[in-house]
């Protein structure tokens, strides 16, 4: 494919994302700062949801032949340090590496640092690469090793079988915490202020 | 449910359209939706402008050109316009920084905001680096073609997610 056919099928293709994570409320730091403390689970709805189509979906595609799987290779020491490093990052910035894009267009300031402090880690990252980081990338590979393969089951019942496990939970969340009242009345996950004290009370209490 | 100017879908109507975004990317791509490896491509050429001898790093190089590395780039370029329109058609504009921070850190002044913004923002992207893939790359991606990796790597985003969150922010 041209690249420049890939662009503009990346731009429509990101248009459509964009806007899922701005009507889904996770362009707000606020809605991922809260799933982590686990008070407020909208970003874990919409991260398991996503999970849940894409298993029923590449089932689809993989079981009729239209597509083959790219999983990441298993690199046991590269992805516990890395995802650990990547927590701890989206909690401080309050924004994931594809969130803090939907932030810029909302409008949101901060989010332009973010982006900007994103680059200069890709960039650290790609001068560490070759001679500091290897060793520690490379350490406990796996190879692409899969569920599916593990189980020594095809992948489609595995992936399908997952999701249904996945819509059950969400199904259970949604009861005990509904998501509405998750985003706040401002939709951008600071909930309501809590009922102001009388107007009696409030004057004892600043004296 | 997919109205253009409400000012939220439900978390699983907005993740059931990310999820369906595999079937362009699977098929007309490639590969599987991802965010983070656009901030090498992006990064690394700018950087040629500076230091030409990036190219001759190997991961640079691998980056720096190609259709799925640019088309990466244009979907994170897609998802700026995509959350524009999204949030100025519902009457959802954001400016500055939100008051959630305030309510998590107590005053928080422009300058406190933008440094922390930086600085997470520098230690995110470089975990993702070293973990090879972000919350679209191993969480959404990932763990929809059960990945072994991709598990691992977000349940300890999440972990350490969870222990950061609550040991700097008030429980909002």
């Amino acid at each position: 494919m041209s690249v420049f056919a890939a662009i503009l099928i990346g731009l429509a293709m990101g248009a459509i994302f964009g806007m899922a994570l701005e009507k889904g409320r996770v362009c707000e730091g606020g809605v991922i700062v809260c799933q982590m403390q686990m008070s407020r689970h909208a970003m874990l709805k919409m991260f398991l949801s996503a999970v849940a189509t894409g298993l029923i979906v590449l089932s689809i595609l993989v079981g009729f032949g239209f597509a083959k799987l790219s999983p990441k290779a298993t690199l046991f020491a590269a992805d516990i340090v890395g995802g650990a490093i990547l927590g701890v990052g989206i909690v401080i910035a309050g924004a994931c590496p594809g969130t803090v894009l939907a932030q810029i267009g909302t409008g949101y300031k901060d989010a332009i640092f973010t982006f900007i402090g994103g680059l200069f880690g890709a960039l650290a990252f790609t001068y560490m690469e070759p001679n500091i980081l290897k060793p520690v990338l490379t350490a406990g590979s796996y190879g692409k090793l899969t569920l599916d393969q593990l189980l020594g089951v095809p992948f489609p019942a595995v992936a399908l079988g997952f999701a249904a496990v996945i819509i059950g939970f969400l199904i259970w969340l949604e009861k005990v915490s509904p998501w509405e009242k998750e985003i706040g009345p401002n939709a951008d996950g600071v909930p309501e202020d809590p009922v102001p004290l009388p107007a009696a009370a409030a004057g004892a209490a600043s004296r | 449910m997919l109205g253009i100017t409400k000012r939220a879908w439900s978390p699983y109507t907005a993740g059931i359209v990310v999820g369906l975004l595999q079937i362009p990317a699977f098929l007309l791509i490639g590969t599987a939706l991802g965010t983070s490896s656009s901030y090498v491509t992006i990064s690394a050429n700018i950087a040629q402008f500076v230091d030409p001898s990036i190219a001759e790093i190997k991961y640079a190089a691998n980056h720096l050109s190609g259709a799925k590395n640019w088309w990466q780039v244009a979907l994170i370029a897609g998802i700026v316009l995509g959350a524009f329109l999204s949030s100025r058609l519902s009457g959802t504009p954001r400016w500055g920084h939100s008051p959630f921070w305030a309510k998590a850190m107590g005053a928080h002044t422009p300058a406190r905001r933008y440094a922390m913004a930086t600085l997470g923002g520098f230690i995110m992207v470089f975990g993702a680096r070293i973990a090879d893939g972000c919350t679209s790359g191993h969480g959404v991606s990932g763990i929809a073609q059960l990945a072994i990796g991709s598990f691992i790597a977000v349940t300890a985003m999440f972990a350490a997610g969870m222990i950061t969150a609550n040991l700097i922010y008030k429980r909002v």
